[in-house]
């Protein structure tokens, strides 16, 4: 009896190592393989920025992927094809010219700030990769280079004539169903901003139910109904004195809290509106995505970066 | 063999270092939203140098005042009742975006008010500071503040 109890104990034993085995074996043979296409249009820098930015990003974000032995081994190849395959979405180093070149700033300050909130390189990535961290010293290297071409690119500062209002005959509306309006004009002012970043002056208002989350501190989550509206200015050059000034309307940013309704971006509608003329961004509602992905920089705020805090 | 396991076990603790780990969480602090009692905003500056950032309020003669185009319109003198309020907070890098500057908290309200005068309208001005803020501010005179105000063009909304 016992021998027999112990015999079907082997067998399954056995047959569990079998199917195990053949899984593992299945999941080699299936496992993604990971191009890497011609390198068309490659991002050019100083020698110091591109050496970083080869070793900490090239892995994900270039057509230059170099994999180590244990990255094609499944299960983790699929996680690892995966990332890529996002990351080369994102920004592609291999294909930088493509993106307009305003853009291509933006993306830089977007990628030093990743990098600054220890976001990128991906935690698990680095800690498989040791090489691929980027110590202190180098971000600061990487955050002199972006703060570098934005003071160049923005140094002249808004310089044409203010151009007065023109009336929109039609209410603007974005692709996601947020409507522009002119009732933010009675709210509180939540925070201000100067942006040299990429030149430009805001003013931050808040409606009463996102003025009276933030005064509660139930900002995690915001409250449905809460709205942030951003005016956007672009910023003239310092007077005499180091004022900076705002020039031209630039755009006007709206964020809508509705959980249901925008569960896909962590229940945050955005919405911009560019020029005197109010031009909705975005020709699909796949925009709100590239919001979003920058927004959870904020996550510690629920997701919004400028609520009003007090100097240390 | 050893090294994937290690492997594991550093990637096992970065995931559970990241989920605990987050500077960037801030507490909110409403007290330094301005209460604006119904007045407009007409325009907003920040200052690198003295690291502040201001935001001009005014009710309807103030925004009337700032909103005319310098040299066109006469005569080109506030009408008594307007009423200006400059609110000046400090100016820090925020914390969740580097390359983006905030306000902190509130320096100074200063108000300049229009008011019907014997001859000519008189013109009053008030300073409210922040404690630790008192003598920094007392370096420009009031008529220098004054005509600061008064210089103020109006932003343009859509």
């Amino acid at each position: 009896m016992n021998a027999l109890k112990r015999n079907t104990y082997r067998n399954v034993a056995a047959l569990l190592a079998g199917v195990i085995f053949t899984s593992f074996v299945v999941l080699q043979v299936n496992s993604p393989k990971i191009e890497n296409p011609p390198v068309t249009s490659e991002f050019h820098g100083p020698e110091e920025v591109t050496r970083i930015l080869k070793r900490s990003c090239y892995d994900c974000h270039s057509n230059e992927t170099n994999l180590r032995w244990y990255d094609k081994v499944a299960p983790f190849s699929y996680k690892v094809a995966a990332d890529v395959e996002e990351a080369r979405k994102r920004f592609n180093f291999s294909e930088w010219d493509s993106i307009p070149k305003a853009e291509q700033e933006g993306k830089l300050w977007y990628i030093v700030n990743m990098i600054d909130a220890g976001k990128m390189p991906l935690p698990e990535y680095a800690a498989t990769h040791p090489s691929a961290k980027v110590t202190p010293a180098e971000l600061t290297i990487l955050k002199n280079y972006v703060t570098n071409i934005s003071r160049k690119h923005y140094a002249a500062g808004d310089t044409a004539a203010i151009i007065e209002k023109t009336k929109v005959s039609h209410v603007p509306t974005s692709i996601n169903g947020i409507r522009y309006f002119d009732d933010y004009k009675n709210w509180k002012v939540i925070s201000s901003t100067g942006r040299p970043d990429n030149g430009t002056s805001r003013i931050i208002y808040g409606n009463d139910i996102a003025v009276k989350a933030l005064e509660e501190n139930k900002i995690l989550p915001w409250p449905d109904g809460a709205v942030i509206v951003k005016v956007v200015w672009n910023s003239q050059a310092p007077d005499a004195d180091g004022n900076v000034k705002p020039g031209n309307f630039n755009n006007i940013q709206i964020m809508v809290r509705d959980t249901k309704k925008f569960a896909d971006t962590e229940g945050w509608g955005f919405a911009r509106f560019s020029g005197l003329d109010l031009k909705p961004y975005g020709k699909t509602a796949s925009f709100a995505t590239s919001c979003i992905n920058c927004h959870q920089l904020a996550k510690g705020t629920g997701f919004v970066f400028d609520i009003p805090t007090q100097a240390k | 063999m050893k090294s994937l396991i290690a492997i594991l076990i550093s990637a096992a603790l970065a995931f559970t270092f990241t989920a605990c780990h987050d500077s960037r969480e801030l507490m909110p602090a409403p007290e330094t939203i301005f209460d604006d009692h119904g007045l407009h905003v007409i325009t907003s500056f920040h200052n690198d140098r003295t690291r502040t950032i201001s935001v001009l309020y005014g009710n309807d003669d103030a925004l009337a005042y700032a909103s005319q185009v310098p040299g066109v319109a006469t005569p080109n003198v506030a009408t008594p009742g307007t009423v200006f309020k400059l609110v000046t907070w400090d100016l820090k890098q925020n914390p969740l975006w580097f390359g983006s500057n905030i306000n902190g908290g509130v320096q100074s309200v200063e108000t300049v008010t229009v008011s019907a005068g014997q001859s000519a309208p008189a013109i009053g001005y008030t300073i409210e500071n922040s404690v630790q803020k008192k003598d920094e501010k007392a370096v420009s005179s009031n008529a220098e503040r004054i005509s600061f105000i008064f210089a103020q063009r109006a932003s343009v909304f859509p």
